[in-house]
């Protein structure tokens, strides 16, 4: 037990470490610097051109003169001092600048987390208790078809629809901007109503995924001694279905909603672009654009813990919901 | 009154390709108190009819029969009618698996779960009948907060009982509720069965592959083979005497019941042809007739309260001798009796075994019976006939005997393939060509090699053991019904001897003929027979199942042979 857990840490570690590793080299093997991008691919930005001279003050200002290992070094001393660094373009800290950006996709991923398994799991259910049945048939195939649409197209149609053509909701954002709130309930209502589109979009592309395993399980576990079992005690088959079926059924699908936000973390950066949702996900990207090196780096490795933290989490709650699974 | 009445009843499983008849036709009923007992191979479609009481087959099932609890239909009820006799009214426990059990829920919140549905209790209350429960099938009550995986197969076989007790049902169905656990916990839930079911007096529908377990519980079983009830009865009786071919194989190859003898199990396989109208036991039979292809025979009762279906009625007969009698003139003029009023038959496919001490008289009653000589009175009747009119030692599917001593029986100028197909030659069966083929297949079947080197040697060229194999082979191209083996392995060394007794053995296993085997040896019979006859002094002195003889001997002579089998 005491030798696994060591294992489990020093496995943590070493996940870290390397995840340290990419993060520091990868923006470093992009083409260019921070002062010397010339061109744009974001239109609407300058173009900032720096002379050599002041080019030569900012990377030594920022230390990016040095050879490379010794900026690794720095940065890992750094990072136990839970300093990120600061931010180039946005002149603060980056862990300022995340902490900015970071709730609004958290928001978002969660939610559309928990809508998209709640609707999967009663799309599925649905479809299982009437498997082999046209419902299921045409449930089944119109969801696999939907699922086929690149989330960031969905998005963009969502955005055509709703809110150009119809104006139902906003363009970009997450709030309105230089708004005054009369209470706590607008403010609330206004954040709810930017997010919905993006939310909406999530959630839809998650759906599928939700409902085609719960369905799956679903069939699999009906199959299963236990609901016979049930059946033979004439429990009635609500309970058959909820207490003894579905409680087994939910077991992956719990996973895989846990591993989905970690992946989503990661995923979200192009629906956040559609929506110009202020998330870390468009942040990242503008850090890109720019080179923006311990920006990249601060992003990369919050959505990296992230993806570790839902993972740890995962096994923890499964390990609740599974009496045979002992960590 | 009976409780449960099964009035033909047929589940076919329509799969995507094939139509699966796990219970075709079957008709039993269960009288109150009464324990019925279900035996038969794996796959002879036991479960399929407890879950049919249940109202439990899967959807693909085509239901087609009645089924009556109470004097109420309930095999036409919907789901939610049926919910209120499931667990109240009746109860199963389920053939034991490890998904049996609700993995993620604790085994005492399953054992309540039914209460909570059926009784009209508090939760305390529930909780404490609970703790009852599992005391009563010697359980301690803290195992109740417990997950499946935690508990032993043994634990998991008790709380299943508990949980099926749960609602004191009327009708308790237990499926192979012990074939998943050791000699030991076997035990003891046979011992807490019957206790339990001496305290509540539970009607139970107990099933299982286990003939013996079956047997040490129930008071009458009914023996299921392809979908099918093939015999049903007395447990006592159907033990003793198993009447239907399939039962005899079933018995016959417990080990619990023929502690002696050696293993063999019933040659085949369960026929798996769907649109085959004949007998289910027909491609295993060893005494079919054309009828059995043609129609499967209905289960009609044969007194005693048994019902048999069969042709045939059950195990025929094959062979009747009464009043045999034969004596010897000794050089002073006395008559010595070898055979002295000795009544005897033998049914299709058995094995019986004659044994004594020498000169008690065996090979002058299997010359007798194989009509090599006459007896001074009584008859012998083979297949229906008198045996002085048909000689059925010259034909094929008759009589065929192999002697004690294997040089005598080949002569030594013949070569293997002349002295094999001699039978055949005399008797003019078959072409030329034929015989030979026949021979070949004789040799193969006694393991000798068909090369023609050795088709060509002299008998006086071959190995004791080999000359046995020879005269056996010579007697099986007559694909005799009825095989009489005369000390055949006496003359030879223990090695040779364990092997050709195998094999012949083996064969009779195979090709389902009955045989009579002849030895002083009572150790080596006992691995073969079927029954065993004692003979003394040219009289048959006790006549019974093998086992019986063996463990409980009434005759002061059998005694003595015993007990010098158990010295040496
Ligand atoms: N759901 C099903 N679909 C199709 N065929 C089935 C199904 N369940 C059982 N069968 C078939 O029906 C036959 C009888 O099965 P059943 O389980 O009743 O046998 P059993 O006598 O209980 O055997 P065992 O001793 O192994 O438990 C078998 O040939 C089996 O393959
Ligand atoms: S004799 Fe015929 S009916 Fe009887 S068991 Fe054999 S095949 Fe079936
Ligand atoms: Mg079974």
């Amino acid at each position: 037990m005491r030798n696994d857990r060591n294992s489990f840490i020093f496995r943590l570690l070493l996940t870290l470490f390397v995840i340290l590793v990419i993060n520091f080299f990868l923006p470093r093997m992009m083409p260019g610097d921070p002062f010397s991008t010339t061109s744009d691919d974001d239109s609407g930005d300058e173009v900032i051109i720096m002379t050599e001279e002041q080019r030569q003050y900012y990377m030594n200002y920022y230390g990016l003169d040095k050879p490379v290992h010794e900026q690794f070094l720095v940065y890992l001393k750094n990072l136990l001092k839970a300093d990120l660094g600061r931010s180039i373009y946005y002149k603060m800290p980056v862990s300022d600048v995340i902490m900015l950006h970071l709730p609004w996709t958290m928001f978002i991923v969660l939610a559309s987390t928990v809508i998209s398994t709640i609707a999967g799991v009663i799309l599925g259910t649905f479809s299982a208790k009437n498997r082999k049945k046209g419902s299921d048939r045409i449930m089944m195939t119109g969801l696999i078809a939907f699922a086929e649409i690149p989330s960031f197209l969905l998005g963009l149609i969502m955005l055509l629809i709703f809110s150009v053509h119809l104006r139902l909701f906003p363009l970009a954002g997450a709030i309105t901007p230089f708004a005054h709130y009369s209470g706590l309930g607008e403010q609330l209502w206004d954040i709810l109503y930017h997010a919905c589109l993006p939310v909406m979009t999530l959630s839809l592309a998650q759906l599928t995924g939700v409902y085609l395993l719960t369905r799956n399980t679903l069939i699999t576990v009906t199959t299963k001694d236990y609901i016979r079992t049930a059946r033979a005690k004439g429990l009635g088959e609500k309970t058959v279905w909820t207490r003894h079926a579905l409680r087994n059924a939910l077991l992956p699908v719990v996973t895989r909603a846990g591993f989905m936000i970690g992946i989503m973390m990661g995923g979200v950066v192009l629906v956040e672009s559609v929506f110009s949702y202020p998330g870390i996900g468009m942040t990242l990207r503008s850090a890109v654009v720019g080179r923006d090196y311990p920006l990249i780096q601060g992003i990369l490795l919050v959505i990296a813990v992230s993806i570790l933290i839902c993972n740890l989490l995962v096994d923890k709650i499964y390990s609740k919901l599974d009496p045979r699974v002992t960590i | 009154m009976s409780l449960l009445k099964i009035n033909d009843l047929k589940c076919h499983y329509q799969t995507d390709t094939h139509t699966v008849k796990a219970v075709d036709s079957v008709s039993f009923e269960i009288k109150e108190g009464e324990i019925l007992g279900i035996v038969g191979e794996s796959g002879s479609g036991k479960t399929t009819a407890a879950l049919s009481i249940m109202g439990l087959l899967p959807e693909n099932t085509a239901i087609k029969g009645e089924i009556i609890y109470n004097e109420k239909v309930i095999s036409s009820l919907s789901e939610a009618e049926m919910d209120r006799f499931r667990w109240k009214d009746i109860a199963i426990v389920f053939q034991n698996g490890i998904e049996v059990l609700n993995p993620v829920m604790k085994v005492g919140i399953q054992v309540m779960e039914p209460m909570n549905r059926h009784l009209d209790i508090s939760q305390d209350e529930t909780r404490g009948k609970c703790a009852d429960l599992f005391r009563a099938v010697h359980l301690d009550p803290k195992w109740m907060d417990s997950y499946p995986h935690q508990l032993s197969g043994g634990m998991r076989q008790r709380v299943l009982l508990a949980m099926a007790l749960s609602c004191d049902p009327k009708l308790l169905i237990l499926d192979e509720v012990t074939s998943a656990l050791d000699a030991f916990t076997r035990k003891e839930i046979r011992d807490l069965l019957v206790e339990l079911q001496k305290k509540n007096g539970y009607t139970m529908l107990m099933i299982s592959h286990d003939i013996t377990f079956v047997s040490s519980v129930a008071s009458r079983v009914a023996v299921m083979y392809s979908g099918r009830v093939v015999e049903t009865g007395p447990v006592k009786d159907i033990l003793v005497s198993p009447r239907h071919p399939y039962t005899r194989g079933l018995v016959h190859s417990t080990p619990d019941i023929f502690v002696y003898k050696d293993l063999w199990g019933i040659p085949g396989d369960i026929h798996t042809n769907s649109d085959f109208t004949g007998c289910p036991f027909f491609s295993r039979c060893n005494q079919k007739i054309k009828k059995c292809n043609e129609s499967a025979p209905e289960l009609v009762p044969v007194g005693d309260e048994r019902e048999i279906a069969c042709h045939r009625g059950g195990v025929a007969e094959l062979l009747k001798a009464n009043d045999l009698n034969y004596s010897y003139q000794l050089p002073d003029g006395h008559y010595l009796k070898a055979v002295n009023d000795v009544d005897l038959e033998i049914m299709e496919g058995e094995v019986l075994a004659i044994v004594g001490q020498t000169g008690s008289g065996k090979s002058t009653l299997a010359h007798i019976l194989a009509n090599v000589i006459k007896p001074e009175n009584g008859k012998v009747t083979f297949m229906n006939e008198s045996s002085n009119k048909a000689n059925y030692g010259n034909k094929l599917n008759g009589i065929q005997i192999v002697f004690q001593d294997p040089f005598n029986s080949t002569s030594n100028r013949f070569t293997v393939l002349d002295a094999i197909k001699e039978p055949l030659d005399i008797n003019k069966i078959w072409s030329k060509e034929e015989r030979v083929e026949m021979a070949k297949n004789a040799l193969e079947l006694v393991h000798l090699p068909c090369t023609d080197a050795f088709l060509n040697k002299y008998c006086g060229e071959l190995s004791g053991g080999q000359r046995q194999r020879v005269a056996l082979a010579r007697a099986m191209v007559m694909q005799p019904k009825l095989l009489i083996a005369d000390e055949v392995t006496s003359a030879l060394d223990v090695s040779t001897s364990a092997n050709v007794m195998r094999l012949l053995k083996g064969l009779q296993n195979r090709r389902g003929f009955a045989m009579i085997y002849i030895s002083h040896d009572l150790s080596m019979t006992l691995k073969i027979a079927d029954r065993i006859a004692v003979m003394n002094h040219g009289r048959i002195v006790e006549m019974g199942n093998s086992h019986e003889v063996m463990l409980s001997p009434s005759d002061e002579y059998t005694k003595r042979l015993i007990d010098s089998k158990i010295s040496v």
